[in-house]
Formats: C-alpha cells, sequence, structure tokens
C-alpha cells in the first residue's frame, strides 16, 4: 500500500479532479446537443473497481451535473469478462441497478486496463435528445409506463475491443426522432472516457500504478472523513417533515413526500417509508431501494458550504444511508414511468431543506421557488418547407431562499439547474412570439425578516395562429412554499391566459396549450421563502424593495406593516400598522400557508401513515385505484390546482374527517388502524 | 481569422523613437524603442494612485534623458492603463442611467439566470452596475422582423430624462430589444435624450456593439458609460502631460483584443480597452517567441496574485467573446487570457485534516508573504521559493528589499508541525518544496484544462513564462505537463508596456444577421451586402485613425451551425469569399469545420449564418528587436544551496546580464535577474538566443 504524504494526497487529489475537468471539456467541446452545450445536463468521472466515483471535475462551471453519487456497482458486477476497448451502455433504471434515472440519459462505462488489469473505470453520460417513445424528446409528466417513454437498453456492450456494436447501433438509430443529434452526442460520450483513458495512464507513468489504485480510497476516505466532520456539528436526535406535489398529472390529488432523518455521531440516515405510492404519471423517481443522489442535494449543498474544501467525490455519501422500501413515490417499481422524476426530486429536497432548517436553523438557509420550468412553443416555420420549429421561450427559475442575516438572491435559482436562460432576442427572432415582459415578480418572495428571493415572471404573445404552447415541471400552484420561524408562505405559481384582456382566465398545470394570434400567457414563478417575523424586518430594507420593485406599496404594508409614502417611511403610521397586525397568528416554526393547512387538518400526518401502511398492503394493481376513489369519497369536486380553493372544497374539516374515517373502513377493513406499530 | 497578404507597407512616424508606457496599480514601466540605433530602454517609476498621468509626465522626462534623446525624437507614445478594469471591479464609475424596452427592466437582476456556484447557498449575485430604480422603460419597440410596433413617444423621453436630473444621472446607457438588427430606433430615443439631457454623454449599445444577446449588449453599453468620464478625464489630462513634457507625438490607447487605438476611439469607445493589460502581455510574448522560432505557444504570467495564462497556436493567439470584466461577462472578442489561481502570494495552508493546500486566497501585495516583513503571518509561495533556495534574500528586486528568510522559517515550520515532519531537523524546507509540488500540480490541472477545451494537448507547445514568479515556477510547471521547451524573454516585468508598441492598430465588427444557406442567391447577396457595409465602416474608422498606420488589412469570419441547432462553430472566410460570396464554397468551409471536430458532415440538414465578424488592421510600422553580443558563457558569480527531490544540492548561480548571445547553462542552475530568478532543473539546460530569451530545454533532447 502506497503511503500518502499530506502534499502527495492533495496533488493525487488535485489531478484526478482535473482529469476529470479534462473529461468534462472533452464532451462539452464534442457533443452536439444543447442539452449538453448549453444545459450542462451531463456528467463525467471515474469510478475505483467497486464503482465508487472518485474523480469529479473540480470547477462546476463545466462538471455538468451537479450530484455525484452514480454508484456503477452494479453494473460492473454484471460484466466480468471486460477486455480492453469495451464500453458498457445503459440507459434503464430498471436493468442497471439505478445507474441511469430516466430513459434519454446514456451512460457509459469503460474498463482502465494497465498491465493487463482494470485500475478503474470511466464513466460518463449525456442527455440524448430523443430516445424514442410517445412525445418528441421522450418526457412526459403524463405518461403511464416507461415503455411509453422511448427504447430502454439494458447494460450491454455498445463498444466491443473498440469496435461500436453495429447491431446495438442500428437499433439505437432506429429508435429516436433526432439519431444524427444523438449520434453526435454519442461520440462525444466516447471521446470524453477516451480522454479519461489517456490521462489516467499519464498519471500512472508519473506516479505508477500502484498509487493511482491506492490513493482512490484514500480520497474517498478523505472526503468521507470531511463530510462527517460537517455532520457531527448537527445536534443528534430524529428529524421529521413532510411536503407535497400539487398533483400527480392524471388524478387531481396531492401526493406526499416525508421523511424523518436520524442524525448520530457523523452519520445521516434517511427513511423514506412514509412517503405516498407511486403515481400513476411519470413523476416518480427510480431509486431501486438505494441511497441515491436525488436524496441529498439540499444535504450535501449543505455540507459543501460549510467546507469548501471537501474534494467532491462518492466519500461525501458514505456516511448517508437510506431505508427505502419499494412502492412509493421515490423508489417506483417496474414498470412505472419515470421520465419526469426531477419535479418530485425538488419536492423531496425541500422537505430535506425543512430537516436541516429544524436540526441546524442558523446554518442552513430557506428552500428556494420550488418550481423551475421550461416555456417550449411549436408554431409553424415561415421559411419551412411545412416545418414546425420549436423554440425554449424560456427557462423560469423562482427566487432562493433566505439565509439567516440575509435575503434570499432575487430572480434567479442554481440549486437543481444552473443553466443560461434564452436570450429575448433569440427567441423572438427565432418563432412567433413577442416577449411584453420578463421580470422579477413583486412580492413573491416569502416575507420575513429576512425575505426569500423574488421569482421571474413572463408575459408573451402569439404572433400568428397555429402556435402550442407545452410547459412541463409545473408546482407550487396548490401548497406554497412554507415561511420559517415565523416568517409568511410564498407566492404561489401562477399561469394566466390573457392577462388583463378580455377572457382573462387563471389556468392549471396543462399538458399543452394551442394559442391564437394575440393571445398572452402570463408565467409567475414562486419566490424563494423567507425567514424570520416580516413585522421585524427594518423598515428601510422594506422601502428599499419598493425602491427597486421587488415589493409594492401595497405589500409593504399587507406583508410587513411598512407605510411607505412618497418614496419614505412614514415611520407613525408603520408603527400603528405593526402593532395592528401583531395580534395575528405567527408560526414560530413552519407556516405552510391556508391550502395546506385545511388539507393536513384532513390528511393530517399520523393518518396518512395509517393510510399509506394500509395502501402498502393492497396489490400494487389496486392501490391507486383505492387511493384514489377515498380521497374522491372526502371530497367529491377536487378542484384543479391553481383553479379552486381546496379549503372551500373540503369544507367543514370534522365532517371531511369522518368521511375519511368512513372510506378507510370500506377501503382498507375495520381494523385499518392496527396497522400502525 | 484568415489575415489578408501583401498590404503596403506602413510609413514610419515623424519621430524615430516610440515610447510604450504601462500604468500598474504598483509602478508604471516605460519601454522606448529607437529605430536609428536599434535598442531598447526600459526604465519604472512608482505610481501615483491619485493621479495616475503624474507618474506618466515623470517619467517620460526621466526616460528620456535616460535614452538620450530628445522629446522631438519621440513619435509615438502607446499607453495602457489598468484604470477603468480597476473601477469596474471596485464600483468606482459614474452613475449611470439605463433605458430599456419595456417590460425588460430586470435585464440585469436576471441577467442569464445562473450563479457562479451550486454547492453554496451563501453565495450571492453579483452587484449590478446600475440598481434597479435607475433603469428607465420606454415604450419604444421594435420587432425582430422590423415591425415598429410602437414608435418613440416625445412625453415618455421628457418623463425619463427628468427622472434622470432628479437622481443626478451622470451618464446614460440605452439598449432596446432588437436593436443589433434595427439600431434605428434606440438611436432615436438616444438622441432624443441627448437632446434633453444637456452635456450627459449617452452611449447606445448598437452602435458600441451590435451582436444579439439584450443582457451582454446591455452590460456592454452600460460599462461603456459607467467608464467614459473617467476614461475622458484621464486622456485629457495624459494628452496635456505628455505635451508638459515637450513630446507633440500622437498617443495611443491599448486595446482588450491585442491592438491599439487612437485617444479619439479611446474615448468614444473606453470598453474596448478594459482588459488590455494582459492582452499586452501576450503581444509582447508573441513577438519575442517569434524570434525564437517558435508558434505554438502558452504564455504563463505569474505575478503575485494571480497567475494568467493564454494560448498561441500558428502563431494566432486565442480569442473569446466569452470573457469576465470582474464577475460580469464581456461579449466583445478579446484576448483570451484566464486567470488560474496560483500566484506568489498564493497562502500555503493545513486543513483540520492535516492535508496541505495552497490558495484561493493570497496575501497580495499587502503585507504580502512572511518574507516580505510587511505583517504576513501566513507562509506564501514565495517564501516557500526563499526557503529552498530558489531566490536569495539579499538579491531580492536587485537586492533594493531584503527578504526576512527568518519569519519564512518560522511560519513554514509551523506547517511542517501540522504535515507529519515534526521530527524533521529541516522541516521547514521540507514544507516549502511540498507546498511547490502541490502548486505545481494546481497550475498543471488548470493549464490542461485550457488546453483540452481547445482539443489540444501541451506537450505540443512552448512555455512562455513571464512575471516576476514566472521564471522561477516555470520549469517546474513545464517538466510536470510535459512541455520540452520554456522561453523566459528579457526583462519581462516590463513586458506590457513592450508589447503596447508591438501592436498594430485594430478594431473588431459584428452584425447578427440570421441567414439560411438553403436560400442561396439571396442569401450570398445579404452577406455580400453585410461585408460591403463592414469593410466601409472599417475603412472609414481606421482613415481617421492617425496617419501613420498601413492600409486597412481584413480579416473575416462567420459563426455557423446546422439549421435547429442551438451553438455555432467560427468558418473564417478568405478576402474574395466575403468579397463575393458563394453559398456552396462557404457551406463547404462549414462541413470542413464541422467534420474536424465531429468526425463528420451532415449533408442532409442545410447550414445557416448567425453572426458575420470583421476584424480590420492598420499596421504600425515594425519594431526590431535589438540583438545581443555573442561571447563565452561566464562562470557563475555565487553557489549556493538548492532543496530539490529530497536533498540540497549545491547549485551555481549566473547574472542573467553576463549571459551573452549562445551561452549554455546547465541545470541545475539559478539565473538571477533584477526582477526575476529562473530556476533550472537538474538535465535541463538554459541557452540564450540572438534577443535574449532564455530557451530551457531538456539536456538530452534536441536544442529549440
Amino acid at each position: 500500500m502506497t503511503v500518502f504524504n499530506p502534499a502527495l494526497l492533495e496533488i493525487l487529489s488535485r489531478k484526478v479532479s482535473g482529469l476529470a475537468d479534462e473529461m468534462a471539456l472533452t464532451l462539452k467541446r464534442t457533443a452536439r446537443s444543447a442539452f449538453v452545450k448549453e444545459g450542462g445536463d451531463f456528467g463525467v468521472g471515474v469510478a475505483d473497481l467497486a464503482g465508487n466515483i472518485f474523480a469529479w471535475p473540480s470547477d462546476s462551471t463545466v462538471a455538468g451535473v451537479s450530484t455525484i453519487y452514480y454508484p456503477l456497482g452494479g453494473v460492473i458486477e454484471a460484466f466480468p469478462d471486460l477486455e480492453p476497448g469495451d464500453v458498457i451502455g445503459t440507459n434503464d433504471a430498471y436493468t442497471s441497478d439505478g445507474l441511469s434515472t430516466h430513459l434519454p440519459d446514456y451512460h457509459l462505462v469503460r474498463p482502465y486496463f494497465h498491465a493487463g488489469r482494470i485500475v478503474a473505470y470511466g464513466w460518463c453520460f449525456c442527455h440524448f435528445n430523443d430516445v424514442g417513445g410517445r412525445v418528441p424528446g421522450s418526457v412526459s409528466p403524463t405518461n403511464t409506463d416507461i415503455f411509453q417513454e422511448g427504447l430502454r437498453v439494458p447494460p450491454l456492450k455498445v463498444v466491443r475491443q473498440g469496435e461500436v456494436n453495429a447491431d446495438w447501433l442500428a437499433l439505437f438509430t432506429a429508435n429516436s426522432r433526432s439519431p444524427e443529434l444523438n449520434l453526435g452526442d454519442f461520440k462525444a460520450l466516447l471521446a470524453a472516457v477516451e480522454t479519461g483513458a489517456r490521462r489516467a495512464e499519464r498519471m500512472i507513468a508519473r506516479h505508477g500504478a500502484e498509487a493511482f489504485v491506492d490513493c482512490q480510497e484514500v480520497l474517498l476516505a478523505y472526503a468521507e472523513e470531511k463530510t462527517r466532520a460537517v455532520l457531527r456539528t448537527v445536534p443528534e436526535g430524529v428529524y421529521e417533515f413532510c411536503d407535497f406535489v400539487d398533483d400527480d398529472m392524471i388524478t387531481p390529488y396531492p401526493f406526499r413526500i416525508r421523511l424523518a432523518v436520524t442524525f448520530r455521531d457523523g452519520a445521516v440516515t434517511i427513511d423514506l417509508s412514509d412517503t405516498d405510492p407511486q403515481v400513476p404519471g411519470a413523476l416518480n423517481y427510480p431509486s431501486m431501494g438505494r441511497m441515491c443522489a436525488g436524496f441529498t442535494r439540499r444535504l450535501v449543498t449543505f455540507i459543501c458550504t460549510h467546507d469548501k474544501t471537501i474534494p467532491f467525490n462518492a466519500g461525501i455519501f458514505r456516511p448517508i444511508t437510506a431505508i427505502n422500501p419499494p412502492g412509493h413515490a421515490m423508489n417506483a417499481e417496474f414498470p412505472n414511468a419515470i421520465g419526469s422524476r426531477l419535479d418530485t426530486i425538488r419536492r423531496l429536497n425541500d422537505v430535506m431543506n425543512g430537516i436541516l432548517l429544524q436540526a441546524a436553523p442558523k446554518r442552513m438557509a430557506a428552500p428556494a421557488g420550488g418550481a423551475s420550468l421550461e416555456i417550449v412553443y411549436s408554431d409553424p416555420d415561415p421559411g419551412g418547407r411545412n416545418r414546425s420549429r420549436i423554440t425554449v421561450v424560456q427557462s423560469m427559475r423562482g427566487g432562493m431562499g433566505a439565509y439567516s442575516g440575509n435575503d434570499g438572491v432575487d430572480g434567479r435559482d442554481a440549486s437543481y439547474v444552473n443553466i443560461k436562460n434564452q436570450r429575448l432576442e433569440t427567441v423572438e427572432s427565432l418563432s412567433g412570439i413577442v416577449v411584453n415582459e420578463y421580470e422579477v415578480r413583486a412580492d413573491s418572495g416569502g416575507p420575513g425578516e429576512w425575505r426569500g428571493g423574488v421569482g421571474q415572471m413572463i408575459t408573451f404573445e402569439a404572433r400568428r395562429d397555429g402556435g402550442t404552447l407545452i410547459i412541463q415541471g409545473i408546482d407550487r400552484q396548490r401548497f406554497q412554499g412554507w415561511g420559517i420561524f415565523g416568517a409568511r408562505p410564498a407566492a404561489p405559481f401562477r399561469v394566466i391566459r390573457n392577462r388583463g384582456l378580455a377572457g382573462e382566465t387563471e389556468l392549471s398545470r396543462f399538458d399543452r396549450l394551442d394559442l391564437a394570434a394575440g393571445e398572452r400567457v402570463t408565467v409567475m414563478m414562486p419566490g424563494g421563502s423567507g425567514m424570520g417575523d416580516p413585522l421585524k424586518r427594518d423598515p428601510e430594507s422594506v422601502r428599499r424593495d419598493v425602491r427597486l420593485g421587488f415589493a409594492t406599496e401595497e405589500g409593504a404594508l399587507r406583508d410587513y406593516g411598512v407605510v411607505i409614502a412618497s418614496g419614505r417611511v412614514d415611520r407613525a403610521a408603520t408603527k400603528r400598522a405593526r402593532s395592528e397586525s401583531a395580534p395575528r397568528n405567527v408560526r414560530r416554526d413552519f407556516d405552510v400557508g391556508p391550502e395546506r393547512e385545511a388539507w393536513e387538518a384532513v390528511f393530517d400526518d399520523e393518518t396518512m401513515r395509517v393510510f399509506n401502511r394500509n395502501l402498502y398492503r393492497l396489490p400494487r394493481s389496486v392501490r391507486l385505484a383505492r387511493r384514489s376513489w377515498i380521497f374522491a369519497q372526502v371530497i367529491p369536486v377536487m378542484p384543479e390546482a391553481g383553479r379552486g380553493s381546496v379549503a372551500a372544497a373540503i369544507g367543514d374539516p370534522d365532517a371531511a374527517r369522518a368521511r375519511l374515517a368512513d372510506a378507510m373502513k370500506t377501503a382498507f377493513g375495520p381494523d385499518y388502524r392496527s396497522v400502525v406499530e | 481569422m484568415t489575415a489578408d497578404t501583401a498590404a503596403p507597407s506602413p510609413r514610419g512616424p515623424a519621430g524615430r523613437c516610440r515610447v510604450g508606457v504601462d500604468v500598474g496599480g504598483t509602478f508604471t514601466d516605460f519601454v522606448l524603442a529607437d529605430s536609428s540605433s536599434g535598442t531598447l530602454t526600459r526604465f519604472k517609476v512608482p505610481s501615483v494612485p491619485d493621479d495616475p498621468s503624474l507618474s506618466v509626465e515623470r517619467g517620460l522626462s526621466a526616460l528620456i534623458e535616460r535614452a538620450g534623446v530628445v522629446p522631438d525624437d519621440i513619435g509615438l507614445i502607446v499607453h495602457g492603463t489598468t484604470l477603468l478594469i480597476n473601477a469596474i471591479i471596485q464600483r468606482r464609475g459614474a452613475k449611470v442611467g439605463l433605458v430599456v424596452s419595456q417590460g425588460n427592466r430586470s435585464v440585469l437582476e436576471i441577467g442569464r439566470g445562473n450563479l457562479a456556484h451550486t454547492q453554496d447557498f451563501t453565495l450571492r449575485k453579483e452587484e449590478p452596475l446600475v440598481p434597479r430604480d435607475l433603469i428607465f422603460e420606454t415604450s419604444a419597440r421594435v420587432l425582430a422582423d422590423g415591425v415598429l410596433r410602437t414608435p418613440v413617444a416625445d412625453a415618455e423621453l421628457t418623463q425619463i430624462a427628468e427622472r434622470a436630473k432628479a437622481n443626478g444621472i451622470e451618464a446614460v446607457a440605452v439598449q432596446l430589444l432588437n436593436s443589433y438588427m434595427h439600431p434605428a430606433l434606440e438611436h432615436e430615443v438616444a438622441e432624443g435624450l441627448r437632446r434633453r439631457l444637456d452635456g450627459v454623454p449617452v452611449t447606445e449599445s448598437a452602435t458600441i456593439w451590435p451582436e444579439l444577446g439584450e443582457f451582454e449588449r446591455a452590460l456592454i453599453a452600460i460599462m461603456n458609460a459607467y467608464v467614459q468620464p473617467i476614461m475622458d478625464d484621464y486622456l485629457t489630462r495624459l494628452v496635456a502631460r505628455v505635451k508638459a513634457v515637450g513630446v507633440g507625438a500622437p498617443v495611443y490607447i491599448t486595446a482588450s483584443n491585442g491592438g491599439t487605438v487612437s485617444v479619439e476611439t479611446a474615448r468614444a469607445r473606453p470598453i474596448d480597452t478594459v482588459l488590455s493589460g494582459p492582452a499586452s502581455g501576450v503581444v509582447a510574448a508573441l513577438r519575442a517567441a517569434q524570434a525564437a522560432g517558435r508558434s505554438n505557444l502558452i504564455t504563463v504570467d505569474m505575478g503575485g496574485t494571480s497567475c494568467d495564462v493564454s494560448v498561441v497556436q500558428d502563431g494566432e493567439p486565442s480569442f473569446t467573446s466569452d470573457a469576465h470584466v470582474g464577475n460580469l461577462p464581456l461579449m466583445v472578442p478579446v484576448l483570451d487570457v484566464s486567470a488560474i489561481g496560483a500566484g506568489g502570494g498564493s497562502v500555503v495552508w493545513v486543513d483540520p485534516q492535516g492535508v496541505l493546500k495552497i490558495g484561493p486566497h493570497s496575501a497580495g501585495a499587502e503585507p504580502g508573504p512572511v518574507c516580505y516583513g510587511r505583517g504576513g503571518t501566513e507562509p506564501t509561495l514565495t517564501d516557500c521559493y526563499l526557503l529552498v533556495g530558489y531566490i536569495h534574500p539579499d538579491h531580492f528586486l536587485g537586492g533594493r528589499m531584503r527578504l526576512d528568510e527568518a519569519g519564512a522559517r518560522v511560519a513554514l515550520e509551523a506547517v511542517g508541525m501540522r504535515i507529519g515532519l515534526q521530527d524533521a531537523p529541516d522541516r521547514a524546507v521540507k514544507a516549502a518544496a511540498a507546498a511547490l509540488d502541490v502548486a505545481t500540480a494546481v497550475m498543471a490541472a488548470e493549464l490542461q484544462k485550457g488546453t483540452a477545451r481547445r482539443g489540444e494537448n501541451p506537450a505540443d507547445f512552448t512555455l512562455m513564462a513571464f512575471g516576476g514568479a514566472g521564471p522561477t515556477h516555470a520549469n517546474l510547471l513545464a517538466d510536470e505537463v510535459d512541455i520540452e521547451c520554456v522561453i523566459v524573454p528579457p526583462a519581462s516585468s516590463t513586458f506590457c508596456a513592450l508589447g503596447a508598441i508591438l501592436a498594430d492598430v485594430k478594431r473588431d465588427y459584428v452584425r447578427s444577421r440570421h441567414i439560411r444557406l438553403r436560400d442561396g442567391g439571396d442569401a450570398a447577396a445579404a452577406l455580400a451586402q453585410i461585408f460591403r457595409d463592414l469593410e466601409a465602416e472599417a475603412t472609414a474608422w481606421l482613415a481617421a485613425e492617425g496617419d501613420i498606420l498601413g492600409a486597412a488589412e481584413f480579416a473575416t469570419t462567420l459563426e455557423m451551425r446546422y439549421e435547429g441547432q442551438s451553438f455555432e462553430l467560427p468558418v473564417s472566410l478568405p478576402r474574395a469569399l466575403a468579397r463575393r460570396p458563394d453559398v456552396a464554397a462557404i457551406a463547404d468551409r462549414f462541413h470542413d469545420a464541422h467534420e474536424k471536430l465531429y468526425g463528420f458532415r451532415d449533408l442532409e440538414s442545410d447550414a445557416e449564418i448567425t453572426t458575420q465578424r470583421l476584424r480590420v488592421t492598420g499596421r504600425m510600422p515594425p519594431v526590431t528587436m535589438p540583438e545581443i553580443d555573442a561571447g563565452p558563457t561566464p562562470s557563475p558569480d555565487d553557489r549556493r544551496r538548492v532543496y530539490h527531490q529530497g536533498a540540497a544540492m549545491d547549485v551555481p548561480v549566473f547574472q542573467r546580464s553576463q549571459l551573452l548571445r549562445d551561452a549554455v547553462v546547465g541545470g541545475p542552475a539559478i539565473i538571477e535577474q533584477e526582477d526575476s530568478t529562473t530556476w533550472i532543473l537538474p538535465e535541463w539546460r538554459a541557452v540564450t538566443d540572438r534577443i535574449g530569451n532564455l530557451i530551457l530545454t531538456p539536456a538530452a533532447g534536441t536544442e529549440g
């Protein structure tokens, strides 16, 4: 075993991340699709012999995706006969032990040989433009099984001893709407693992194969040790929190992500047992019963914020385990659709955010706006040969969350996706769209002593008939981003057709929307969450918000009790307004807003645990129908998210609870309460 | 870009001498090139932070005296300054009001929607140059296809002007959506504001840089407006100071694209000069390398706080339209110089797990390294150079600054104690050597990233090292990345001043016209018209830049892609093809470029052009680099102990000034000069070429 002095360890740490940087740069330079070039929807790394990634790019601006827990172990074990020049490829979660998490993501794994033995595995993936399936781009939240989502490729040798597997290639090419883009990206992936191989060979030439292999475990252990040091600063205990996705796009009912997280001596256990069952659409996550990168986005951000020198590798995940039984939305079972899993991951991480705020309130930021989406417009191309053109109108972001002593970032959000937006001038030159406004949305940040960052908003207009709008990722339309330690909830998401014109309509989530010439759509993103009592916010900060347009004068009075007159704070009136607002119900922990309060007055935590445990005892085939049936008994007319109040639909909560008890008795039998231990 | 050949050679300036001036934060550097004697005279004076033009006046008269010439001998002054970039980074510019299209008032708040990092929730975004309440909306609006949706309303302009006045606005920037295609509306708004705001400068985004991208174009207009009053004031004083010395020569200002521009252009377009500092260094490096017959270079300018790296291929420096001024993107093409995180002041530290780290924080110039004795307590790379013996405590800056070796030793002892060297008697030296190994790995990884971005291998390049610490670290770095030739040019600390007088007059032009090649003759006609317009504009500009320049030379580039793609490849056009565009020939060049990068031609897809670029160059009269005399290799004038790979060795020390042409120094060796020290590894050797470059190569390999 090589002895690593503290300098050599740092040198090898820098070199392996530099190696990964070069893989990323090669991929980015030679890829052909916008997913890689502009969206950064790719990843590269080098894994040890057990499939743990020990080398990850150091530069977050070139790294692609910001999560690194891609365990290659399952795939590697399945190929005991690898030879030099072989490359394994797969895009299928269910047969790759969850390496890929939806079908557009193609992963390659290449063994790096030296002197006849494997010394590491090069890995990379990118999001392919289209892999077949029901809809162009292969991803739709209304897909209901994986066969609608494209061609599944279980792990197989896509390259054998340096020769591309022609059978696979023919199949792959025949099953895409954009084979040439896919092919370009596939070549770029191959180039990336080749770059990694060459750089690894150079490191071996300089430091020896033994040091190259031995440093892998040392680097993983180093990251683990640093991670544990941060986690030990979190008070030990079990913390519980839950949050909801507004609905699953197929039924109108919300579904709940619930975590119980234990911090003990620098280790973390994430228990997902009480999360709702997998949903009929594509919002499920295929975690294959394991601990998963998706569960830890906010946790890893917390860890890396508090030690900026942790080498980014899979050692960070060693102190983290998951209790992850099958069948819930975050552990979908074959053949469920999974294409839109990122929307659910975002909510799960809001839950993790709530847990960290309980565990380390002074050292955790509030969550970001909770929605992030692409507005896609397709219209006939006037210069085209009867083709329609597809334009991304905008990648919309909410604001970011407050951090004790700081307001959240306004109009930007790097929490999950950090890609650049579309230039309006590009959009207007390539589509029949005029953008009337692309702005920050005043009053949208969660009111607090430290307010949430305001979200973005956009209004655009179709210049010609025949356009169709697709927006995926709408959420937080029904249940608002919660406030913390006295802060009020952030403004919900809204989408409005013809705002300020005749026939103005508030819309709910939609799959697609046809627009006539002159019609307008306004998309208003939720703000980030705030912290602390808004009545304690410095009136001068509120005045500044009004001056800069992050709040309106009405909002200043309503949310902060601050009276602004002619650009100045009216101190006397503010004092009066604040003392009058004082008796209002300030929640010291989490203020989830009236809609969720009404929902949870009926479907409270204890009830939902009983509800779900009964559901999980049923065969999967009847689970979802039974669930919907019970909800329908309690709320006969469930409004669509954003188009009516849940509180109003529920009515008297006591009567609703009685209906629920009856329905559960009918559905699960009279002893349904006995399931909870 | 493809440059035209056979341009007529430029006429020489009236005076025989040319002076380059580089005003830095600490020193103002001068280089005087005398064409009759073929000599270069170098000089330095301390900068005067409150009035940088004063150090120019002082230094210039002293330089003239030192060079033994009279003011009338000077035919040209080329000047570079860091004034503007500092004003932007420190937010010390004018109070700017921005006028935008209605609905676009958050253009700076939203920016491109992203942040610098994803794994740190304490990260804030950059402070906008214009706060949102000083951004005014106009309803005047033109669409991408030229349809005028809403004309300019006089009452609205009056209102904007009143608000600007009430807020004490000192400069205005105007950026309307789609003005890159249809600048007339933006111009009308700007003119209306000029009439109403007497004397307040108004910058139009499309006049400065008519390229698609409202956020980037707004920033260009804002930055231009933001520094214009500072530049204007400075140039007025500068010109007066130069006159006061009795020099009547024209003054030129160095530009970010590696060229220079007249004082008049610098006043109107100060944005073009913001990143000129590092660019001048690259220009000088190119010339020094030319003398050594090298055309593929990685230049490494390593100073106290940072290390600037750039890549030159086939004698052509790299350009980028994705540079940053502080944390603000700059879309105008500039010489591509990237900062990598290590300088002489980078701090050496140990993390709680006992792992040795370098930077990214720097002790800077104040308090600086421990050995400067100015109160610095954290050991830096410079302290390490001192302890391992590369630099001598009594010879730093020509002996003008004595270094505190004992202090550096104490600081590095503490590092040694924490990295397992408790029992080693020479733990401070060992810690220093270990820290330099780490620094080399950090720099190597960054440098290789730069070449990987271009798909190149560092081994195919020559490392050109300058700046105070560049020559000291160059050989270590070259060895690490398998570079087999290092050039250390003479007097590299005045390199930017030298680069200034070597630069030609240059300016870039752009259009963003979306042209589909499948439109055939129409596409060709549109392209021809664009290049005719650009050439006419460039020719007229150059004609007004001064009468010492050669005829205009043009280089033209298209940015092209397959229809529906969202990113472009640059395709350079020969002059003839730009003048008489042929769609098939252009398509061919694009397919070639695509094939070179991706390995195939997509003949099923049609190609389209998104951006047209033209660079005009007016050659300055050439400067001859003075040659040094040949002579025998001197004997070392000293020996000292240098710690290398775990052992102390006895190493000869040479004085750079005594190394004549063709002198050969075998490693291990130290070569000292006033402003730097070169460390030559064992098994390497250095040879001096005819202009005084030190050329380092592995001793076993063939020479340069």
